[in-house]
């Protein structure tokens, strides 16, 4: 549970970095990226069998974004679709057996059992979604009309822009900071055969966040970007 | 000294009344979602998978409560 902290000056101010964080969180990044290159590489009209997969990951994306999110929404996909496949691949990073490496200090598991990295996806989360506002709407994103009404919706919106983060953030860092909890006081209890169960439900919750924090950021771009008919 | 103790003790108490009164509002928004649930299906069985897409969505979003009150019971203990 513990990290490993890592601690530098810059101009007198010190900086802390949780180094078994960063260390699973580029390993998460290079598989994903090593993926897409190899993919991408040789792309061809009839696709081979690995193409074909990758085709279909993205049509599970178009089809979520089609139900959530109906009208011009393929701008979004790249962001919302990497956020899903990066956050899926650190939390499936928790159940492979990667604590054999011994650090210093702390761990390499899960690199979204640390509120750091997921407090930094919620507030990309924010300003993304601020940012198709502003595209879609210009000012009227922030003050939707200048009566009492109004000025009240302001304010409720921008408080949830501080809430909508928090919540984001430690929705997805509780759930694999409690399943790796979970799965150490299970080892305490019995260290045969226990903690498989709630190992393979913690395969289970891996999914269903992604899902979650996926839906959510679709739930919010689209709130924010998509005008009214009147 | 001994009141240092005193309040490290009383952490552990408040850590356990957290997480208990934060499993009771997961524990009725799992049943509440979980009755949406059976009621739909029994009413168009044909609707299951899809509804129980939507009923893993909001028992995640509804046991998430609970987690919340989990990182204020470890933060109480220092665990984190």
């Amino acid at each position: 549970m513990e990290h490993w902290l890592y601690s530098f000056n810059i101009a007198g101010h010190t900086f802390s970095v949780n180094l078994d964080t960063i260390i699973t969180m580029w390993l998460a990044m290079a598989f994903l990226i090593v993926i897409s290159l190899i993919v991408t590489r040789k792309a061809q009209m009839v696709p081979s069998r690995t193409q074909a997969a990758c085709e279909k990951i993205m049509e599970f994306f178009w089809g979520v974004m089609d139900t959530m999110m109906p009208g011009k929404n393929r701008q979004h996909v790249p962001f919302v679709a990497s956020l899903f496949l990066f956050i899926l691949t650190a939390n499936l990073m928790g159940q492979l057996p990667l604590r054999i490496i011994h650090l210093k200090h702390g761990e390499l598991a899960s690199p979204t059992n640390d509120i750091n990295l997921t407090a930094a996806l919620a507030i990309l989360v924010l300003i993304y979604y601020i940012t198709a506002g502003l595209k879609a709407k210009k000012g009227k994103f922030f003050i939707h009309e200048f009566s009492f009404q109004g000025i009240i919706m302001f304010l409720v919106e921008l408080l949830e822009m501080f809430t909508r983060p928090l919540s984001l953030a430690i929705r997805l860092f509780a759930n694999i900071f409690a399943g790796e909890v979970l799965v150490a006081i299970c080892l305490g209890i019995s260290a045969a055969f226990l903690p498989i169960p709630v190992m393979i439900f913690e395969l289970i919750v891996a999914f269903i966040q992604a899902t979650v924090f996926m839906m959510l950021t679709i739930a919010y771009v689209s709130s924010a970007a998509q005008t009214e008919e009147h | 000294m001994t009141e240092v103790t005193t309040i490290t003790e009383f952490a552990k108490l408040g850590a356990g009344i957290a997480m208990g009164f934060g499993a009771i509002g997961a524990g009725l928004g799992i049943g509440v979602a979980t009755k949406g649930l059976m009621d739909g299906v029994s009413r168009q069985p044909e609707v299951a998978g899809k509804a129980f897409g939507f009923f893993l969505l909001g028992a995640a979003l509804s046991e998430a409560c609970a987690l919340y009150a989990f990182v204020i019971a470890a933060k109480l203990v220092g665990l984190f």
